[in-house]
């Protein structure tokens, strides 16, 4: 009963995404209010019918139901509970259920938080996620569906891919979504407006909070992702230019660039064909990701979906909606008219530039991803294309971008005064310069790379804090009153100061672990004690661990220096009994920033077993720096300028008069 | 400045971008990507010295021999010829004889391929992509349908 | 029945989402310009903030106020969207009745042709809570299976188990249970004797040092063990030690009470050996009779060759048709051994032995014929 009835809810969810598509839509053409009111209890409907079909989803998970397909492929009765519940999204018609579930929630906040929006913007925007949905939603029941039946039902499953039974990977993919998907709204807006032929400094004030909040998620899925392949694959890499990680990571740098471009269309009105343009790219570019992900073509971890008709069926709405918007765009781009003037150099001139580099480095990226798939179709040469070569591109495109982000807040609006602002970033030159200089005197005396990398590091976060330090007159005025306007700033001004950290931590976590990070591969018995610069760590020995749905050999270390035990890791060789399939579970001990990564080989003939060790200092801002970004990104979205109401009875017949 | 001189200035800009970037992006495709082989097909290929290529196949039963303490070496074969490799570090959890195996690095003047990098299938079912592609067209390896649970 | 409760249920609650906007009274539209004014006296009193906290200059301050200002005047000048609302509304009743429709005809249509309304869910509990007189033995297993994963150390229920596993063809499962068994309950020698099959049964047939060794302790502890006798005998012919196998053998046939079950297949290894024996001395093999081999002399070889593969194939075809003939299925995998065919001959074997359960009597004889042979299962 649960299976069918959260099947009929989803068919439910269909029908009224088609409503969604159409009535609002024709509402808002025609300017009869009661037609465009039917998109927001709809938009609401349509999300509580995909909560009760992803609800009983679940329900069959944990109550082993291997009467559904879905769960026979992808459970087992004696997996443990979470990941029973987990499991849900971790394979492709589950996932393709949530990606679902997650539009209709902002189609539903959208309904539920769109009271300040003009009526007939809130229809189309409603009537444009509508289609999404509907789209997606068709593409669930005619090719993916999750509640397939079984008769008669196996009694047992076959389990979850193993290296998908972890709890990184039970909030990597809800995060990645909610960024993915939320850029669709940014995408619905962008549609919303050129089916208007409207778009005005206002318009960007009301996707703003749209755009941070799909960032925001998308950075922390994007970090979460990271940080599993890191210790969950056993390869002690971060980032690995893999397509699937490209695919997350193009919609992050496209809606980099949307955010940034926005502030410019809300506070001159200027660049408004560009930044409806990134909207509509930013949200082709999740497509895309979704396409590469679950069509197969690309073969990765992820690819679990090798289904030729699946692949075909998202293609065909990745080209109905990027070619369809991009038309739309074409015939309405004209129309628009052009905002306000500034100088090159001026905060809009720093934006600009800032579009230029990120939506470039996008494109090499994009490149990079589909250069080797298009080379396979025309000429049969198969090529990877890895870490070499985005370094060559992607690399030298960042740099100058990392090294100017410090000026871009500091330079006002029309017409900046460059070095005043150099003037200002004096004291967080001379850090940076230190730091440098330290860090290569000090710590590594041979690679240029490694000084260079925490003085880019220091100058970003010192450039961070002296845009701060300016707009609260720190050192100017007395320290009461520079602490009461610290205190008085507008909130997205601390957002952009932390968002900008964050991104200097990320770098000094990338430089520091590339450049310092050592590795050793001993054999090690027993009682056999390696030196990991300086450290000692000792092999206790092996024991073997019995598991819920897995048997183990685990293997146990003790760090110590001088001595003294620092801590103690454990690293194991285990096997998935159903699937008969063996992970490397990595151990890793985390001293302040840094960690200790230890994974286990195969044992040698000599009784032995083969280790390998990797000491990365300050790897783990790599990933805090991602999370202060985020933190930044959720100051920002409390700002009260983001909070303007719904016109007020009084503005609205005063207004009224005037137009009579 | 007047507005059509902005525009121009900043369509100039975006031009030089999208310049330095292409012309990058090309160096880089010729320089930095690596080509992928089978064994048969790198017998008749001149290879520069010291260029990174992908190589793939199975890994020829009876090949694999673990040295004494952290180098492993292997064969891997597409059935007609093989490739010696050697390589140092910890192989992939599901590398095993008779399976489908990319391993990168470079070729030695001796023959002898020295991998930096060995990637394996990462499930029961899986089969890297290029590997499968090549061995199909040989006939070798069929599609196989996945195994029933019990 | 409660199924189609909460389906209409949920359908009435789709369609009131859609008829109750367009059912209530006409609300007067907002104008779209007040919108876009509320945004530009924020931004207004926002600069107003910046400028007293001395964020922007005054200069800047005033050409952003006036900026601001013209935004204003531009919104208030533009035409509200008004009079376009006068056109097309005849359409407005076909829309509604329309979007109305869909939700019921749509859901219900679409969930006919695609869901099993009939097919009830089966949460493994409830399964493994019905009554034990109606459950196939699979579900059996499964609930041994789930008690069994939550108290491990019931040696009693491994010792039930085991054997299930082994007639159902899970040797390595088998293996398992067999040496928790042991470990919970002790050694016996039917214990040990039925961990040996299930070794052997993993290593498709061939009784390995392992299995061997297994059957030698069962025999220690009892002498007369028929299992771990035959099996024994079985290693030696696998060994190819044949005169050895069929002297044991021939004992255990004297020693067996005669409604042993064993009795059938000792008979068999003892007759498979003999075969060999002789076919290893040079002797006449057993195979068509003279009629058949006169007719295949009389032939050329490619049709002698084509004769005998169509009476091998004609045979497989009548198997698959009707795979209960135990009779069938030894011709079968001694025709295509005799033909040098082992893949077919170890895919017959196989299909012989799911069709026939294993550990039954002629199972028994089939996996010694195959032993006799050299044959390994396919796994």
């Amino acid at each position: 009963m649960i299976v069918e009835a959260g099947h009929f809810a989803l068919v439910l969810a269909f029908a009224l995404a088609l409503v969604q598509s159409v009535v609002p839509l024709a509402g808002a053409r025609i300017g009869e209010m009661r037609l465009m009111a039917v998109g927001g209890p709809v938009a609401l409907a349509g999300f509580a019918l995909v909560g009760i079909a992803f609800a009983a989803l679940t329900a069959t998970y944990i109550q082993s139901d291997f009467s559904v397909a879905n769960v026979w492929e992808n459970s087992h009765s004696l997996k443990p509970m979470l990941y029973k519940v987990t499991g849900t999204w971790g394979n492709h018609e589950g996932s393709m259920l949530l990606w679902v579930l997650i539009l209709t929630f902002f189609g539903a906040l959208v309904a539920a938080f769109g009271r300040n929006l003009p009526a007939t913007l809130r229809a189309n925007v409603l009537a444009v996620q509508g289609w999404i949905g509907a789209a997606f939603l068709m593409f669930i029941l005619t090719t993916s569906n999750p509640f397939a039946r079984l008769d008669p039902a196996p009694f047992e499953g076959r389990d979850l891919n193993p290296i998908l039974q972890d709890i990184g990977l039970a909030i990597h993919p809800p995060l990645l979504y909610l960024g993915y998907v939320g850029f669709s709204v940014c995408f619905s807006f962008a549609v919303a407006a050129l089916i208007d032929g409207r778009v005005d400094a206002a318009w960007a004030r009301w996707v703003r909070p749209w755009t941070l909040a799909a960032w925001m998620f998308l950075t922390g899925g994007i970090a979460m992702g990271s940080y599993w392949a890191y210790y969950e694959l056993g390869w002690g890499g971060f980032w690995f230019w893999d397509p699937v990680e490209n695919a997350s990571f193009m919609p992050w740098l496209a809606g980099t660039a949307l955010l940034h471009s926005a502030i410019v269309m809300e506070k001159r009105s200027a660049l408004k064909i560009w930044t409806v343009l990134l909207a509509i790219l930013t949200f082709s570019l999740s497509l895309l990701g979704t396409f590469l992900v679950r069509s197969g073509v690309l073969t990765s971890v992820h690819a679990f979906a090798t289904d030729p008709t699946r692949g075909v069926f998202i293609l065909a709405i990745l080209v109905v909606f990027i070619g369809g918007s991009l038309s739309l765009f074409a015939w309405r781009a004209g129309s628009l008219t052009a905002g306000g003037i500034f100088h090159p150099i001026s905060r809009e001139g720093a934006l600009v530039l800032n579009n230029l580099f990120l939506t470039t480095a996008t494109a090499t990226v994009l490149v990079g991803t589909l250069y080797p798939l298009v080379l396979e179709a025309v000429t049969g040469d198969k090529i990877s294309v890895g870490a070499p070569f985005f370094n060559l591109t992607f690399g030298p495109l960042m740099l100058p971008l990392l090294v100017l982000i410090p000026f871009g807040p500091l330079l006002a609006w029309k017409r900046g005064d460059v070095y005043a602002a150099a003037q200002r970033l004096m004291a967080a030159f001379g850090g940076a310069l230190l730091a440098m200089l330290v860090t290569w005197l000090v710590v590594d005396r041979v690679t240029v790379f490694a000084a260079l990398g925490v003085g880019l590091a220091a100058w970003m976060v010192l450039g961070a804090l002296t845009d701060l330090a300016q707009k609260s007159a720190l050192g100017t005025a007395p320290l009461g009153v520079s602490m009461r306007r610290l205190a008085g700033l507008p909130r997205s001004v601390f957002g952009t100061a932390l968002a900008h950290m964050g991104v200097g931590l990320t770098t000094l976590g990338i430089a520091a672990t590339l450049a310092f990070q050592s590795e050793h591969i001993t054999v090690m018995k027993p009682g056999d004690v390696a030196d990991i610069d300086g450290r000692s760590l000792r092999f206790e020995g092996v024991a073997p661990v019995r598991g819920p749905n897995y048997t183990e050999t685990r293997a146990q270390f003790v760090f110590a220096k001088d001595g003294r035990t620092l801590g103690e890791i454990s690293s194991a060789k285990r096997l998935y009994t159903a699937r008969q399939m063996p992970t490397t579970e990595a151990g890793i001990l985390t001293l302040g920033l840094s960690q200790l990564y230890v994974s286990l080989g195969d044992a040698t003939s000599n009784g032995g077993m083969v280790v390998r060790v990797w000491w990365k200092p300050l790897v783990t801002l790599i990933w805090l720096g991602g999370l202060v970004m985020m933190i930044g990104a959720a100051v920002s979205l409390t700002d009260r300028r983001l909070r303007v109401g719904a016109p007020s009875r009084k503005a609205r017949t005063a207004v009224a008069a005037a137009s009579q | 400045m007047t507005r059509k001189q902005k525009r121009l200035s900043v369509i100039a800009a975006g031009l030089a971008f999208l310049g330095a970037a292409t012309g990058l992006t090309f160096y880089a495709l010729g320089q930095k990507a690596s080509f992928f082989y089978m064994p048969t097909e790198l017998q008749a290929t001149t290879l520069q010295p010291g260029q990174r290529i992908r190589l793939g196949g199975l890994v020829e039963a009876g090949t694999v021999k673990r040295g004494e303490g952290t180098q492993v070496s292997f064969s891997v074969t597409d059935s007609e010829k093989s490739v010696p490799v050697t390589y140092v570090g910890i192989l992939p959890d599901l590398f095993r004889e008779g399976q489908g195996v990319i391993t990168e690095g470079t070729m030695r003047p001796d023959g002898v391929f020295a991998a930096d990098t060995v990637l394996a299938k990462h499930d029961e079912n899986y089969m890297p992509k290029e590997v499968a592609d090549s061995l199909k067209e040989k006939g070798v390896w069929q599609d196989q349908p996945a195994k029933s649970g019990s | 029945m409660l199924f189609w409760i909460i389906a209409a249920l949920l359908t009435l609650a789709a369609s009131l989402a859609v008829i109750v906007p367009l059912a209530s009274p006409r609300r007067r539209a907002v104008g779209e310009r007040d919108h876009d004014i509320e945004v530009y006296k924020d931004q207004l009193k926002e600069l107003e903030r910046d400028a007293a906290r001395g964020l922007i200059g005054a200069a800047e301050a005033e050409e952003a106020r006036a900026e601001i200002g013209r935004r204003i005047l531009k919104i208030a000048s533009r035409d509200d969207g008004t009079k376009e609302a006068l056109r097309k509304r005849s359409l407005v009743p076909v829309i509604a009745t329309g979007a109305v429709l869909a939700v019921p005809l749509v859901s219900w249509g679409l969930y006919a042709a695609i869901g099993s309304p009939a097919l009830p869910a089966q949460p493994l509990s409830a399964r493994l809570g019905a009554d034990p007189a109606k459950s196939s033995i699979e579900e059996l297993v499964a609930r041994a299976e789930s008690h069994l994963a939550s108290n491990p150390e019931d040696g009693r229920g491994w010792d039930v188990l085991a054997p299930v596993y082994l007639r159902t063809g899970r040797f390595a499962d088998s293996v398992a249970a067999y040496r928790s068994s042991i470990r919970l309950e002790g050694e016996t020698p039917a214990r040990l004797s039925g961990l040996g099959e299930a070794i052997a049964g993993a290593a498709g047939g061939i009784v390995t040092a392992e299995a061997r060794a297994a059957f030698a302790k069962a025999a220690e502890l009892d002498t007369k063990d028929p299992k771990a006798r035959f099996y024994l005998a079985t290693a030696d012919a696998q060994e190819g030690k044949l005169e050895d196998a069929a002297t044991a053998w021939r004992k255990m046939l004297q020693d067996l009470p005669a409604e042993s079950p064993w009795r059938g297949a000792a008979r068999d290894a003892i007759a498979e050996a003999e075969r060999r024996i002789a076919v290893a001395r040079g002797e006449a093999q057993p195979g068509p009779t003279q009629d058949q081999i006169d007719a295949a002399a009389a032939m050329s070889d490619t049709d002698r060759a084509a004769m005998i593969n169509s009476m091998v194939e004609g045979l497989d075809a009548k198997l698959r048709q009707n795979p209960q003939d135990p009779e069938g299925w030894i011709r079968l995998v001694r025709s295509y051994a005799a033909l040098g065919r082992t893949d077919e001959a170890k895919d017959a074997l196989g299909r012989g032995l799911q069709a026939l359960d294993g550990s039954s009597e002629d199972g028994k004889r089939l996996l010694s014929l195959a032993a006799s042979l050299g044959l390994a299962l396919a796994q």
